[in-house]
Protein backbone atom coordinates (compact mmCIF):
# COMPACT_ATOMS: atom_id res chain seq x y z
CA UNK A 1 0.00 0.00 0.00
CA UNK A 2 1.19 3.64 -1.06
CA UNK A 3 2.14 5.86 1.75
CA UNK A 4 0.89 9.08 2.10
CA UNK A 5 3.84 10.51 1.55
CA UNK A 6 4.29 8.81 -2.08
CA UNK A 7 1.42 10.94 -3.26
CA UNK A 8 1.45 13.52 -1.69
CA UNK A 9 4.36 15.31 -1.50
CA UNK A 10 5.90 16.78 1.77
CA UNK A 11 6.33 20.37 -0.96
CA UNK A 12 2.77 20.46 -2.69
CA UNK A 13 1.45 21.19 1.49
CA UNK A 14 0.76 24.53 1.51
CA UNK A 15 -0.89 25.45 4.86
CA UNK A 16 -1.20 29.38 4.39
CA UNK A 17 -2.96 30.32 1.36
CA UNK A 18 -6.18 32.84 -0.17
CA UNK A 19 -8.88 32.33 -2.53
CA UNK A 20 -11.61 34.95 -3.76
CA UNK A 21 -13.52 31.79 -4.38
CA UNK A 22 -13.72 28.26 -5.12
CA UNK A 23 -12.42 28.25 -8.61
CA UNK A 24 -9.54 30.08 -7.90
CA UNK A 25 -9.15 27.49 -5.07
CA UNK A 26 -9.30 24.79 -7.75
CA UNK A 27 -6.80 26.32 -10.81
CA UNK A 28 -4.62 26.63 -8.00
CA UNK A 29 -4.35 23.10 -6.99
CA UNK A 30 -4.33 22.36 -10.57
CA UNK A 31 -1.81 24.49 -11.81
CA UNK A 32 1.03 23.22 -8.35
CA UNK A 33 0.11 19.91 -9.94
CA UNK A 34 0.76 20.72 -13.48
CA UNK A 35 4.12 21.82 -11.47
CA UNK A 36 4.62 19.07 -10.11
CA UNK A 37 4.80 17.00 -13.50
CA UNK A 38 1.47 15.33 -12.10
CA UNK A 39 -0.35 16.13 -14.98
CA UNK A 40 -0.55 17.71 -18.22
CA UNK A 41 -1.42 21.11 -19.56
CA UNK A 42 -5.39 21.04 -19.46
CA UNK A 43 -6.10 19.04 -16.26
CA UNK A 44 -6.49 22.48 -14.47
CA UNK A 45 -9.38 24.00 -16.96
CA UNK A 46 -10.83 20.09 -16.96
CA UNK A 47 -10.95 20.35 -12.68
CA UNK A 48 -12.44 23.28 -13.02
CA UNK A 49 -15.06 21.93 -15.66
CA UNK A 50 -15.79 19.23 -13.02
CA UNK A 51 -16.19 21.89 -9.79
CA UNK A 52 -18.74 23.44 -11.53
CA UNK A 53 -20.85 20.71 -13.04
CA UNK A 54 -21.03 19.20 -9.10
CA UNK A 55 -19.14 20.50 -5.78
CA UNK A 56 -16.27 18.49 -4.66
CA UNK A 57 -17.46 19.12 -1.12
CA UNK A 58 -17.26 16.48 1.28
CA UNK A 59 -17.91 17.93 4.48
CA UNK A 60 -16.19 19.10 7.73
CA UNK A 61 -14.55 21.98 5.75
CA UNK A 62 -12.67 19.85 3.66
CA UNK A 63 -13.06 19.60 -0.22
CA UNK A 64 -11.73 17.15 -3.10
CA UNK A 65 -11.33 18.54 -6.53
CA UNK A 66 -10.35 16.91 -9.56
CA UNK A 67 -10.32 15.98 -13.15
CA UNK A 68 -13.09 14.55 -15.59
CA UNK A 69 -12.75 10.89 -16.30
CA UNK A 70 -12.18 12.56 -20.16
CA UNK A 71 -9.26 14.01 -18.47
CA UNK A 72 -7.85 11.10 -16.76
CA UNK A 73 -5.53 10.38 -19.76
CA UNK A 74 -3.59 14.26 -18.95
CA UNK A 75 -2.11 12.70 -15.59
CA UNK A 76 1.54 11.47 -15.76
CA UNK A 77 1.26 10.07 -12.09
CA UNK A 78 -1.24 9.82 -9.45
CA UNK A 79 -0.56 12.26 -6.87
CA UNK A 80 -2.31 14.42 -4.39
CA UNK A 81 -1.92 18.63 -3.35
CA UNK A 82 -2.92 19.97 -0.36
CA UNK A 83 -4.34 23.53 0.42
CA UNK A 84 -5.17 25.04 3.66
CA UNK A 85 -7.02 28.47 3.59
CA UNK A 86 -7.11 29.56 6.80
CA UNK A 87 -9.61 32.44 6.70
CA UNK A 88 -11.65 29.71 4.38
CA UNK A 89 -13.34 29.72 0.66
CA UNK A 90 -16.90 29.93 0.14
CA UNK A 91 -17.64 27.01 -1.45
CA UNK A 92 -21.01 27.21 -3.20
CA UNK A 93 -22.60 28.14 0.61
CA UNK A 94 -20.33 26.01 2.82
CA UNK A 95 -16.76 27.63 3.71
CA UNK A 96 -13.60 25.18 2.61
CA UNK A 97 -10.33 25.10 4.76
CA UNK A 98 -8.81 22.31 3.37
CA UNK A 99 -8.72 21.83 -0.33
CA UNK A 100 -6.87 18.35 -1.64
CA UNK A 101 -6.32 18.31 -5.56
CA UNK A 102 -6.42 14.44 -6.79
CA UNK A 103 -5.15 13.51 -10.06
CA UNK A 104 -5.84 9.88 -10.77
CA UNK A 105 -4.38 7.55 -13.21
CA UNK A 106 -6.03 4.30 -11.10
CA UNK A 107 -6.87 3.89 -7.59
CA UNK A 108 -3.59 4.57 -6.41
CA UNK A 109 -5.07 6.88 -4.17
CA UNK A 110 -7.49 4.65 -2.31
CA UNK A 111 -6.22 3.84 1.13
CA UNK A 112 -5.36 7.34 1.77
CA UNK A 113 -8.74 8.84 0.92
CA UNK A 114 -9.82 6.10 3.06
CA UNK A 115 -7.73 7.24 5.73
CA UNK A 116 -9.23 11.18 5.52
CA UNK A 117 -12.63 9.70 5.32
CA UNK A 118 -11.71 8.12 8.78
CA UNK A 119 -9.92 11.37 9.93
CA UNK A 120 -13.37 13.46 9.26
CA UNK A 121 -15.26 11.14 10.62
CA UNK A 122 -13.79 12.25 14.09
CA UNK A 123 -14.87 15.92 14.52
CA UNK A 124 -11.46 16.00 17.19
CA UNK A 125 -9.46 14.91 14.67
CA UNK A 126 -10.86 16.81 12.22
CA UNK A 127 -10.61 19.69 13.65
CA UNK A 128 -6.80 19.10 14.54
CA UNK A 129 -6.45 18.40 10.59
CA UNK A 130 -8.22 21.91 9.69
CA UNK A 131 -5.59 23.51 12.32
CA UNK A 132 -2.21 22.06 11.18
CA UNK A 133 0.16 24.70 9.82
CA UNK A 134 3.08 22.15 9.69
CA UNK A 135 3.33 19.94 6.50
CA UNK A 136 4.81 16.74 8.68
CA UNK A 137 1.46 17.40 11.02
CA UNK A 138 -1.07 17.10 8.07
CA UNK A 139 0.84 13.49 7.08
CA UNK A 140 1.33 12.28 10.28
CA UNK A 141 -2.71 13.05 10.70
CA UNK A 142 -3.70 11.51 7.62
CA UNK A 143 -1.27 8.32 8.08
CA UNK A 144 -3.15 8.05 11.25
CA UNK A 145 -6.30 7.92 9.40
CA UNK A 146 -4.92 5.13 6.74
CA UNK A 147 -3.83 2.82 9.88
CA UNK A 148 -6.95 3.29 11.99
CA UNK B 1 -37.87 0.67 -8.09
CA UNK B 2 -36.06 -2.72 -8.44
CA UNK B 3 -35.44 -4.56 -4.95
CA UNK B 4 -33.11 -7.04 -3.40
CA UNK B 5 -32.72 -9.05 -0.12
CA UNK B 6 -29.87 -7.89 1.71
CA UNK B 7 -28.94 -11.27 2.05
CA UNK B 8 -27.96 -11.77 -1.52
CA UNK B 9 -26.18 -8.63 -2.07
CA UNK B 10 -22.80 -9.72 -2.86
CA UNK B 11 -21.80 -6.59 -5.03
CA UNK B 12 -21.92 -2.95 -4.60
CA UNK B 13 -21.09 -0.38 -7.02
CA UNK B 14 -20.75 2.88 -6.10
CA UNK B 15 -21.34 5.62 -9.47
CA UNK B 16 -19.71 8.49 -9.72
CA UNK B 17 -19.24 11.33 -12.74
CA UNK B 18 -15.10 10.81 -12.65
CA UNK B 19 -14.15 8.02 -10.54
CA UNK B 20 -11.45 9.98 -8.71
CA UNK B 21 -12.55 11.60 -5.37
CA UNK B 22 -15.66 10.97 -3.74
CA UNK B 23 -16.18 7.76 -5.27
CA UNK B 24 -12.55 6.38 -4.84
CA UNK B 25 -13.22 7.73 -0.48
CA UNK B 26 -16.61 6.46 -0.45
CA UNK B 27 -15.24 2.23 -1.95
CA UNK B 28 -12.41 2.51 0.92
CA UNK B 29 -14.82 3.97 3.36
CA UNK B 30 -18.00 0.95 2.65
CA UNK B 31 -14.95 -2.20 1.97
CA UNK B 32 -13.95 -1.30 5.12
CA UNK B 33 -17.13 -1.25 7.17
CA UNK B 34 -18.42 -4.05 5.70
CA UNK B 35 -14.84 -6.01 5.33
CA UNK B 36 -16.79 -8.33 7.97
CA UNK B 37 -19.47 -9.33 5.41
CA UNK B 38 -19.41 -11.30 2.16
CA UNK B 39 -19.76 -7.97 0.19
CA UNK B 40 -16.86 -6.46 -2.60
CA UNK B 41 -17.54 -2.47 -3.42
CA UNK B 42 -15.92 -1.08 -6.32
CA UNK B 43 -16.27 2.29 -8.19
CA UNK B 44 -17.47 2.95 -12.13
CA UNK B 45 -18.47 6.20 -13.94
CA UNK B 46 -22.49 6.01 -14.47
CA UNK B 47 -21.99 6.83 -17.95
CA UNK B 48 -20.76 2.71 -18.24
CA UNK B 49 -22.99 1.47 -15.49
CA UNK B 50 -25.44 -1.26 -16.79
CA UNK B 51 -27.46 -3.71 -15.18
CA UNK B 52 -25.12 -6.83 -14.23
CA UNK B 53 -22.39 -4.86 -12.85
CA UNK B 54 -23.83 -4.76 -9.12
CA UNK B 55 -26.65 -5.94 -6.75
CA UNK B 56 -27.38 -2.83 -5.48
CA UNK B 57 -25.79 0.96 -7.04
CA UNK B 58 -25.04 3.91 -4.33
CA UNK B 59 -24.69 6.88 -5.81
CA UNK B 60 -24.88 10.88 -4.88
CA UNK B 61 -28.60 11.85 -5.15
CA UNK B 62 -27.78 14.54 -7.87
CA UNK B 63 -26.85 10.69 -10.21
CA UNK B 64 -29.66 8.74 -8.69
CA UNK B 65 -31.59 9.75 -11.79
CA UNK B 66 -28.46 9.17 -14.30
CA UNK B 67 -28.13 5.82 -12.21
CA UNK B 68 -31.48 4.62 -12.69
CA UNK B 69 -31.63 4.89 -16.78
CA UNK B 70 -28.51 3.28 -16.68
CA UNK B 71 -28.74 0.49 -14.50
CA UNK B 72 -33.02 0.07 -14.72
CA UNK B 73 -33.32 -3.47 -12.91
CA UNK B 74 -30.81 -2.34 -10.25
CA UNK B 75 -31.49 -1.10 -7.06
CA UNK B 76 -30.14 2.52 -6.27
CA UNK B 77 -29.69 3.81 -3.37
CA UNK B 78 -28.92 7.75 -3.09
CA UNK B 79 -27.38 9.37 -0.86
CA UNK B 80 -26.93 13.40 0.36
CA UNK B 81 -23.58 13.63 2.08
CA UNK B 82 -20.47 11.75 1.78
CA UNK B 83 -19.71 11.57 5.56
CA UNK B 84 -22.35 10.28 7.84
CA UNK B 85 -24.87 9.89 5.79
CA UNK B 86 -27.91 7.87 7.36
CA UNK B 87 -28.45 5.58 3.98
CA UNK B 88 -25.26 3.96 4.73
CA UNK B 89 -26.19 2.67 8.31
CA UNK B 90 -29.82 1.84 6.88
CA UNK B 91 -27.56 -0.17 3.87
CA UNK B 92 -24.87 -1.85 6.65
CA UNK B 93 -28.19 -2.76 8.52
CA UNK B 94 -29.94 -4.30 5.28
CA UNK B 95 -27.23 -6.42 4.84
CA UNK B 96 -26.59 -7.83 8.41
CA UNK B 97 -30.37 -8.41 8.90
CA UNK B 98 -31.06 -9.56 5.22
CA UNK B 99 -33.95 -7.35 4.93
CA UNK B 100 -35.21 -5.84 1.50
CA UNK B 101 -33.06 -2.87 0.14
CA UNK B 102 -34.42 -0.65 -2.82
CA UNK B 103 -38.15 -0.42 -3.67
Amino acid sequence: MADVAELLDRDAILTDCAAKDRLEAVGRAGDILARLGAVREGYSDAMVERELAFSSYLGEGVAIPHGTDESRALVERTALVYLRFPDGVDWDGQVVTVCIGIAARGDEHMAVLGGLARVLGDQERAAALRAATDPDEVLAILRGGVEA
Amino acid sequence: MPTIEGSEVRRIVVACEAGMGSSVMLTSSLNQRFASLDVTVSHLPVNRLKDGDADVVVCHRGLAKRAAQAAPSTPVIAFDLFLGDPAFDRLEAALKDGSTIGG
